[in-house]
């Protein structure tokens, strides 16, 4: 038998995550290490290591000739991209399609037609999806995006068309604004997605972010698999995500609307892998559409941990046709409530990212956590990658339980040598707002739970450092 | 031994381990205390334990925990600052220029330079464009005055702690 091999085109927690699945189902799963990350501890669950040269990502992880290559010199049936990187990539898709190589992820058309801001919302519009009022398609100068901004109302959001992950979009409450902005959110955009565009928005008041993840195979099945509150964001971008939603509630009408409008849309498009498709909903419980991450998503795991459905391993199944296992849509059940937060190289207070070297690094969790990572001591954390190091999943019957557990395993984590978010997200998981459910996406910037962080020099904690190092010259 | 801890902004704490009593040969417990003004504040006992390879503390012999196990730290984390770890001797010479809003607060790209030499600027005022991880973060002026010196051109990387400017306040 011909055991398949699939290449993971990516690195760190998800890189590991990947590596997991292929295991699972019995593939050869092969890593990749790079000069400038000699210590990619993701490679530990990988079967093969390869080289990929280059001094950063644009030369490795965002080379598609490259990558092609390796895959090629290698034997690879398929490539699984992860999230960021090449993940959303259309023209990376079609190029491994071409040599005859599967994408794990949807078909290049899906990804094009998703992955440009303007073309999605038209799409979502013919399929009866309803969508954020703002520019369909790029505004090219200031004064076009200011007369827009004029016709649909301040504040609107000034976001790069190739966008995600919350960069390249800022808003703008004013003319000023956005000629301040314009040059920045290009400039950002272009660095990020390689693609200077930008659309202006109308931008929803105490807006939820609610998202449906869906997975298709290649035979047009389409399935939901509820949906994920994201509200808790800084920078727009998120910080803690939890499954069901609190918002949505027990308003199950709604959720089943939601769920069925994301299929909707999923089919509309051709979709066949496993996709989020992300709307804002209003105080008014009205959704929009905003956009569709033709990729697994960094908040995969609460969705597994409420449905039982190992999505990665569903997505390399449908990538090479075989079937999902899943009957029908009916077999989709949840239960019980699950919680991510990330753990971010950053400070606390500002949120800035902030890297730096682990210096020690130990849990204990309580029963039940899923802590997905690429920890070790000695990690050094660099500014060429994204500043989060790891996710913590608790899961509990009611929010209440993942709620208690979750505040557990924070205390039960501990990251020394950098500074991390660990101190805030322990704030807001003790917080009175975020407990009652009663939250949107201006949380952080209403309640400012930073600012309630115990920043008291903590002299027993260094005295029980400094005794664990002392107590070494006794040879113990 | 004593062991100093100094922050970026000079903030100090100067700890001295004042007594070491061997219990057994897996209980030893250390008096600790911190130096203010020539005086012992904060006395506290911390008791450490190895327990199935891994240290535990406790400072009351009743209740352990457990500490993420670290080799000798150059740095100690506290909440949102950090401590450089100076042990049995205090540093001299540290930089006393760095005016703290000039000096790179992490490592970064500068994507572009927002003022020149002989600028007047207003305290505020963007001067610089630092790009890390993917994000634009404007350096801002922490004071009004003139911009003396520049030591950075745009699209240079940047470590943490690099002066990038010097500003000549007005009085």
């Amino acid at each position: 038998m011909n055991t398949k091999r699939i290449l993971i085109a990516n690195r760190g927690e998800i890189a590991t995550r990947i590596a997991r699945a292929c295991r699972e189902l019995g593939y050869k799963s092969v890593g990749i290490w790079t000069d400038f990350e000699v210590n990619a501890k993701h490679l530990e669950f990988c079967d093969e290591w390869v080289f990929l040269p280059g001094k950063n990502n644009r030369e490795t992880y965002l080379d598609i000739q490259k990558l092609l290559k390796l895959a090629e010199d290698h034997r690879i049936d398929g490539i699984h991209p992860g999230y960021g990187f090449l993940s959303e990539n259309g023209a990376f898709a079609l190029a491994c399609e071409q040599a005859g190589i599967v994408f794990i992820g949807p078909n290049p058309k899906a990804i094009k037609a998703m992955g440009d801001k303007a073309t999605s919302k038209e799409i979502a519009k013919k399929a009866g999806v309803p969508v954020v009022p703002g520019s369909t398609q790029a505004v090219p100068t200031v004064d076009e995006a200011i007369k827009i901004a004029k016709q649909i109302g301040y504040p609107v959001l000034l976001k790069a068309v190739a966008g995600g992950g919350g960069r390249g979009m800022r808003r703008c409450d004013s003319d000023q604004d956005i000629v301040k902005n314009f040059e920045a959110v290009g400039r950002e955009a272009l660095a990020s997605f390689a693609n200077a565009e930008l659309l202006v928005e109308k931008y929803i008041l105490n807006p939820h972010h609610i998202e449906v993840q869906i997975l298709a195979d290649k035979k047009g099945n389409v399935f939901h698999f509820f949906e994920r509150e994201c509200s808790i964001q800084r920078r727009h971008q998120k910080i803690i995500e939890e499954a069901p939603s609190p918002f949505v509630g027990e308003d199950e009408e709604l959720r089943k609307r939601l769920c069925d409008t994301a299929v909707i849309l999923a089919r509309a498009v051709g979709y066949d892998s496993a996709g989020t498709v992300e709307f804002v909903m209003g105080a008014d419980r009205n959704f929009y559409f905003l956009e569709m991450n033709t990729r697994i998503q960094v908040e995969h795991p609460i969705t597994e941990e409420i449905t039982g459905v190992d999505l990665i391993v569903c997505m390399i199944q449908g990538a090479f046709g075989e079937s999902l296992g899943i009957p029908s849509q009916e077999w989709i059940k949840r239960t019980g409530h699950a919680i991510e937060c990330r753990i971010c190289a950053e400070d606390p207070i500002t949120m800035l990212p902030a890297p730096g070297k682990v210096t020690g690094f130990e849990t204990n969790f309580p029963q039940g956590t899923r802590f997905d990572n690429c920890l070790y001591k000695g990690l050094q954390v660099t500014p060429d990658f994204d500043p989060m190091v790891g996710k913590l999943v608790t899961k509990g019957i009611i929010r209440d339980v993942a709620l208690r557990k979750m505040r557990a395993a924070l205390d039960g984590l501990f990251i020394e040598g950098l500074k991390t978010n660990i101190p805030l997200l322990k704030e807001i998981l003790r917080e009175e707002h975020f407990i009652s459910g009663h939250y949107n996406t201006n949380y952080i910037a209403e309640y400012k739970p930073q600012e309630k962080i115990n920043t008291d020099f903590d002299h027993q904690r260094v005295y029980q450092v400094l005794a664990t190092i002392e107590v070494r010259r006794f040879g113990r | 031994m004593r062991t100093y801890l100094i922050d970026k902004d000079k903030n100090e704490h100067c700890i001295d381990l004042k007594k070491t009593i061997v219990h057994s040969s897996e209980l030893v417990e250390f008096e600790f205390a911190t130096v203010v003004d020539g005086h012992d504040t904060n006395v506290e006992h911390v008791f450490v334990r190895r327990l199935a390879g891994q240290y535990f503390v406790s400072m009351d012999n009743i209740h352990w925990k457990k500490l993420a196990r670290q080799e000798l730290p150059k740095v100690f984390l506290n909440v949102n600052r950090l401590y450089n770890v100076y042990r049995g001797y205090k540093p001299s010479g540290m930089d006393s220029s760095a005016d703290s809003g000039l000096v790179t607060q992490m490592p970064g790209k500068v994507v572009k330079i927002a003022v020149k030499v002989g600028d007047q600027v207003q305290k505020g005022q963007t001067l610089l464009i630092l790009e890390a991880m993917k994000m634009e973060n404007e350096v801002k002026s922490n004071a009004d005055g003139i911009v003396k010196e520049i030591f950075v051109g745009e699209g240079q990387a940047l470590e943490q702690g690099v002066a990038m400017m010097t500003l000549e306040e007005k009085p």
